[in-house]
């Protein structure tokens, strides 16, 4: 099947908007989805955006059921490690489930792999859920190792009430 | 009584942040692995398009047995989460050894949870070494979580060996 990878537009914003829905169903949290379309117009398309995106279009005559030719994305931006210097953060990758197979999941991290190549980033970095053996199995064999499982990484966060409780304690200057 | 103050880097404060970045890494027994220069750090930071921003933590000259004045940092950026949008990742926090017990660590902490706060961020998030007890605790009784843990999320890295074999084909 013929498919083109490009950076999103702004337009693109409401397909990539369906699809983060999609694979946060498939993650088992939708109602974890607080951001709507107009949000990342706002976050992608501004004087320094927050994050970079590129999709997988296919042809008209290869469109999806109910109609859509925006069939993959990924979500990226540039994180920095004190030792090396510019990295790529791999925040989503997802294609619909009736277009797999065909190597879109393959090129679009390839073709993030070359952007972050040309912003001379040293290396990439991503999360996958512990229980989602397919995507393990497709970084590992595209080359990722588990930093989790070698290097005993945990990702902590601190948030909502957390998050303002730290911001007003500690002493007085 | 010790006082200091935390600031914004400056380009001038790069080689400190360098010299700092090395200490922590010879703490963690990686120093050989520091890659980075000052003058990756000037254009990084202090470019068009910075690739991060730094905090500093400064105490008078007086204070200081080794002429350093700067004597902490926590170098964090912006990332995205498509769910809940901006957040703030803090990518390293370090104090100097002889600076530590003087509160300079919670108000770094404090300062960046401000910034987090004014910048419309929905959370912070970094990584911690699961041996690295002592940290765990300190955040969770703060009120973080442990995502790994809670969530089952797992940390994957390709190297760029691998991402030029991609980039290849």
């Amino acid at each position: 099947m013929k498919f083109k990878i490009r950076p999103a537009t702004k337009e693109d914003c409401k397909e990539i908007s369906r699809m983060i829905m999609e694979l946060a169903v498939f993650e088992k949290m939708p109602d974890q989805v607080k951001i709507t379309h107009e949000d990342l117009e706002r976050d992608g398309f501004c004087q320094n955006p927050f994050f970079e995106c590129l999709v997988a279009e296919v042809p008209e005559e290869h469109k999806s059921t109910e109609g859509f030719t925006v069939v993959g994305y990924g979500l990226y931006f540039y994180n920095y490690s004190t030792w090396e210097g510019r990295t790529v953060y791999l925040e989503d990758l997802y294609v619909m489930p009736e277009f797999r197979g065909n190597g879109i999941g393959k090129g679009l991290l390839s073709k993030v792999a070359q952007v972050g190549k040309k912003k001379r980033c040293v290396r990439l970095n991503l999360s996958v859920l512990d229980w989602n053996a397919p995507a393990r199995d497709f970084y590992i064999a595209k080359g990722a190792r588990d930093l989790t499982d070698s290097e005993g990484w945990h990702f902590i966060r601190f948030d909502g009430q957390n998050l303002d409780n730290l911001a007003n304690e500690a002493p007085e200057d | 009584m010790a006082s200091f103050i935390l600031r914004k880097a400056e380009p001038k404060d790069v080689s400190d942040i360098l010299r700092l970045i090395k200490e922590l890494a010879k703490f963690e027994e990686m120093e050989e692995k520091v890659m980075l220069s000052e003058k990756e750090l000037l254009e990084d930071g202090f470019g068009e398009h910075p690739f991060y921003h730094c905090l500093v933590a400064e105490v008078p000259k007086e204070q200081s047995s080794d002429d350093y004045s700067v004597i902490g940092f926590a170098m964090y950026y912006f990332t995205y989460d498509p769910w809940i949008g901006k957040l703030l990742y803090l990518e390293d926090f370090y104090v100097m050894q002889d600076f530590r017990g003087l509160g300079i660590g919670s108000r770094i902490l404090k300062v960046l949870s401000e910034t987090a706060v004014k910048t419309r961020c929905s959370a912070m998030h970094f990584i911690v070494a699961e041996n690295n007890t002592k940290s765990i605790e300190f955040y969770k009784r703060k009120g973080a979580a442990d995502l790994s843990l809670e969530e089952g999320w797992r940390l994957f890295e390709i190297e760029k060996q691998e991402l030029l074999k991609m980039t290849a084909k």
